[in-house]
């Protein structure tokens, strides 16, 4: 099992490093120059030249990949000087020259517009993105197993059919329609019901200091989780479908099992591996920002973040957000490959 | 715990009128059509019958686990006289009382082994549910029980098999922990559906033997549902031969297989390949029977045959003419030489799928194969034949040694002269309803070959071989625009022989080619296939597991196990003088339905009770 998971994470170190190289090389060939960017249309060639020495954008790429790995890499090498202790934050392991050998939690740079740590940024709006796409999945993962479920039992019913039928509308809806539509219905029209507004965050500032304000979460939830939900039951559905018609569920109904029991119990475990399947990968890309959903609401989170840098052409923030999200992608990938070990032991062989 | 004691000759079930019809859209099948026969205690009841004939419907009807809402019993009643309730009707009662009976009561084994067991959950804890589930025991004390159950189910280590998942244990273990299953409420009866179809010859002896042996013991009685004939006269008091939802004929095992009186019984008697003689046609069921006007089942009026006996007799083939034939065959070159071959399937493991160790699929095998000879390649699962087939037409590749096909290496052969080999070399799979493309009519399936290997100038001539190819293995050419699933099983391993002959190869490999199919079926395409061997004249290699079925169509015969080479010989030879230990197991362990032994059985059985 321990070289199982060894294993997971090596080959995920190996996708993290692909991701490092194609978005440091995509984002080099964007057009658009970053010093102007930070420095503004007015100032003189030499300001420009001393910002862009400082950045180390005037060496050549390969380089600038070099020292942006050494930055990254936990065990790394600098100069032995004041400033760079100041800020990397490193421990000294042994120095050779004037070179000093560190360790360090990996440096992600500051942002080219604000000079905040990109590790700060990213943290702060973890927290807006994690509950969103965690209530959203959660929504999603509890309905829909159990509209799926309750769709396979009785196959071809009018529940069934209106599941199926509901669900596919709710595959084809674009999430900014979607998102637009609640918003203004729920939180426009209806606000004085629900009590909702169109935007909002999870924690609010007021007179006595932040707040946690749940309701916010709601709809912005609510609307990501749609798609994966409907996702959700047509995979149950058709997962337990294939799971009902097996031997192994007519030797249990051979064995004087009551219905009920048989399909949470034999049935249910079987059926839902594709759908844990599912179920990470959506909640693996909706933590890489759920972009749509992020700008209708107003919320504040990594998408928001990301897409605001693009535009900025910020580069170490969006080093930064992306290779965290790719982290996040791996991480998840690895804890699905464990827990399908665990709810299936056919998996455990290989 | 109910089902020792009560009186001997009492029944326990009743089945009378029993109706069963499946409903589609467009029409009603008669699944079960007026079928009646009771079952007294300790006693077996033998349900033959090919596919679709209605026996396993009428195990499921007897269960209630019919699949609903397409399958409905609209007639007839279920009687069972249950220890604690006295005579119930099962049609009648509801579904909670028949999850009461269910298991505890009646209690049913499957077919299939592999995967009529819950692969999430352990061997011990299915069984253990259908005890805690009828029986007022603690869990401590269902652990016991099943690894008592286990034990006397005769599986090796009991305690790590109840912790054991499905796809751990073999096949036939897993078939015993099924039969612990059963077993595990005491049963007053027990339906078993095919239960050793899906396994070795060997296994199923000792399947048969265990399940004989807790019959005795617990006094219970046994519905057993099978298509062999065989495997018949080794456990059943009484047999019920069924065709087409009825019941055509019923009696003694030993009134059945002594003087058949249906035609159909007769039929399915003499088509069985028989180990003790060579026969040179065997004789299908329709020899004895055909449908008159109205379309019920009579005697063939112009029948060549009377009885089992004559049609065996007919076809007979001396001993003079086999010499004749072997000495014939050795007279020229070998067509296909294999020498030391090896195939090795790596087992990797670690970080970087490291090499540590192989399986010898086929570990060291030389052979000759004389041309027009048909070389039996007979094995128990697992033991080679199939990747030692695939391995002589570079399916597989071989790890070592060389295959010789008209006196040239062919073991390097690459590309385009690869392609021109396969033309001359083909294979007949087991699976005929895999082995063809569902969305490919039935002549394109056949012109593909052609067309790809450029036999023939022009699409035309090789639509009118392609018909031709169909009539020679008895279809029509009206069925040259159909698609796969219009046929039967037999009908499409037709297609697949076509398609073989399509290239005119010289050498053909059957893999398993009617394993697939029931015995009177099987008959009609052994038969075709040795028609087809003279007319085309084509040199083969036969593998099945099946001795009886190797034996009849081949000259030698060569017993392969744990990938090795047992022994090869002459198959006369190898039937009545088998050198090895193995070879004599195997040749043991095949049900022979021969009379004397039947009468013995039922002697015993008669002096035990």
């Amino acid at each position: 099992m321990i070289k199982f998971i060894s294993t997971r994470f090596l080959y995920g170190f190996l996708v993290l490093f692909g991701a490092l190289i194609v978005v440091f090389f995509l984002f080099n060939v964007l057009p658009g120059d970053p010093v102007a960017m930070m420095a503004g249309q007015r100032t003189d060639v030499s300001t420009r030249e001393a910002i862009t020495r400082e950045l180390g954008l005037d060496q050549p790429l390969p380089v600038q990949l070099g020292y942006y790995l050494n930055d990254l890499s936990p065990v790394s090498i600098h100069k032995n000087t004041e400033a760079n202790e100041k800020n990397y934050e490193y421990k000294k392991l042994f120095t050779v020259n004037d070179k000093v050998v560190v360790v360090k939690y990996p440096y992600l740079r500051r942002s080219f517009q604000t000079n905040k740590k990109v590790s700060e940024i990213i943290f702060e709006n973890l927290e807006g993105t994690f509950w969103l796409a965690f209530a959203a999945m959660l929504f999603a993962t509890v309905f829909g197993i159990l509209f799926g479920m309750m769709a396979s039992v009785k196959p071809n019913s009018l529940l069934d059919h209106s599941t199926i039928s509901l669900s596919v509308l709710g595959i084809s809806a674009p999430p900014f329609v979607m998102g637009a539509l609640i918003a203004m219905v729920f939180g426009y029209y209806l606000s004085d019901y629900t009590g909702l507004n169109t935007s909002g965050q999870l924690w609010e500032d007021d007179l006595t200091g932040r707040k946690l304000v749940l309701k916010n979460l709601i709809l912005p939830a609510f609307t990501l989780g749609l798609r994966p939900l409907a996702i959700i039951i047509q995979l149950t559905r058709s997962s337990m479908l294939d799971v009902l018609s097996q031997d192994y569920i007519r030797t249990a109904r051979a064995k004087g099992l009551r219905y009920y029991k048989i399909i949470l119990k034999h049935a249910l475990k079987n059926a839902l591996n594709p759908v844990i399947t599912a179920v990470s990968g959506w909640l693996a890309s909706l933590m890489a920002g759920a972009f749509f959903i992020e700008y209708i609401f107003n919320w504040k989170g990594i998408g928001s973040v990301t897409i605001d840098a693009v535009y900025k052409l910020d580069f170490p923030v969006v080093m930064g957000t992306t290779l965290f999200v790719a982290l996040v992608f791996i991480v998840i990938n690895i804890c699905v490959d464990i827990l399908y070990a665990a709810i299936d032991p056919r998996v455990r062989l290989h | 715990m109910s089902a020792n004691g009560g009186k001997k000759d009492e029944f326990l079930l009743d089945v009378r009128n029993l109706k069963t019809y499946f409903k589609s859209e467009d029409n009603i099948v008669k699944a079960v059509d007026d079928v009646s026969f009771q079952l007294k205690r300790g006693e077996t009841l033998g349900i033959v019958g090919e596919s679709g004939s209605g026996k396993s419907v009428t195990a499921l009807s007897i269960m209630k686990l019919v699949p609903n809402p397409i399958g409905q019993i609209v007639g007839g009643s279920i009687l069972f006289n249950s220890p604690d309730k006295g005579i119930i009707d099962l049609t009648k009662i509801s579904e909670r009382e028949m999850q009461h009976e269910r298991g505890n009561e009646i209690s049913m084994i499957f077919q299939e082994p592999m995967t009529s067991l819950n692969p999430v959950y352990t061997c011990g804890d299915q069984v253990m549910e259908a005890i805690l589930l009828h029986q007022k025991l603690s869990k401590k004390e269902a652990r016991q029980k099943t690894i008592e159950l286990f034990e006397k189910a005769k599986l090796p280590r009991p305690s790590d098999i109840f912790d054991a998942y499905p796809h751990q244990i073999s096949g036939g273990q897993k078939q015993r922990v099924m039969i612990a299953m059963a077993m595990s409420c005491n049963p007053s009866v027990l339906i078993a559906d095919e239960p050793t179809t899906a396994l070795d010859v060997t296994v199923q002896s000792r399947i048969l033997e265990l399940m004989s042996q807790l019959r005795d013991e617990n006094n219970m009685s046994i519905i057993f549902i099978t298509h062999d004939l065989g495997v018949i006269a080794e456990i059943a008091d009484r047999v019920m031969v069924m065709y087409h939802g009825k019941v055509v004929e019923s009696g003694t095992t030993y009134d059945i297989f002594n003087n058949p009186q249906h035609p159909y019984t007769k039929g399915l008697l003499a088509c069985r390949p028989r180990l003790d003689m060579k026969l040179r046609v065997l004789p299908v069921v329709s020899d004895f029977m055909e449908k008159d006007e109205s379309g019920n089942i009579v005697e063939k009026k112009d029948h060549k045959f009377s009885s089992v006996g004559h049609a065996l007799l007919y076809n007979f083939v001396s001993e003079d003419e086999i010499k004749d034939r072997q000495d014939d065959l050795k007279k020229k070159e070998p067509h296909l030489k294999v020498k030391d071959l090896q195939t090795y399937f790596p087992i990797s493991k670690g970080l970087f799928g490291k090499v540590t160790d192989y399986v010898k699929a086929v570990d060291n095998v030389s052979f000759d194969v004389y041309p027009g000879e048909t070389l039996g390649l007979v094995g128990e699962s697992g033991c080679g034949k199939t990747t030692l087939g695939r391995t002589i037409l570079r399916l597989i590749e071989p790890t070592g040694g060389d295959i010789y096909f008209e006196g040239k290496s062919i073991k390097d052969v690459q590309g385009e002269d690869l392609r021109k080999l396969r033309k001359d070399m083909q294979i007949i799979f087991q699976d005929p309803y895999s082995s063809l493309n569902p969305r490919m009519t039935v002549g394109e399936a056949i012109i593909e070959p052609m067309r790809v290997n450029g036999v023939l100038d022009s699409d035309f001539q090789r639509r009118r071989r392609a018909v031709e190819l169909l009539e020679t293995v008895s279809l029509s050419s009206k069925q040259f625009e159909r698609y796969p699933h219009e046929f039967s099983g037999g009908q499409r391993q037709r297609i697949c022989i076509a398609r073989a002959l399509a290239l005119n190869p010289k050498f053909i490999i059957c893999d398993e080619s009617v394993s697939a199919l029931d015995v009177s079926v099987q008959a009609q395409v052994l038969n075709l296939l040795n028609k087809l061997k003279e007319d085309f004249n084509f040199t083969s290699i036969f593998i099945s597991h099946d001795l009886s079925v190797v034996k009849f169509m081949s000259d030698r015969i060569l017993v392969m196990n744990k990938g090795k080479i047992e022994e090869i010989g002459y198959a006369e030879e190898i039937y009545n003088h088998p050198q090895s230990e193995y070879t004599k197991k195997l040749i043991n362990s095949i049900p022979k339905g021969d009379l004397a032994a039947i009468r013995n059985a039922m002697l015993k059985r008669s002096q035990g009770r």
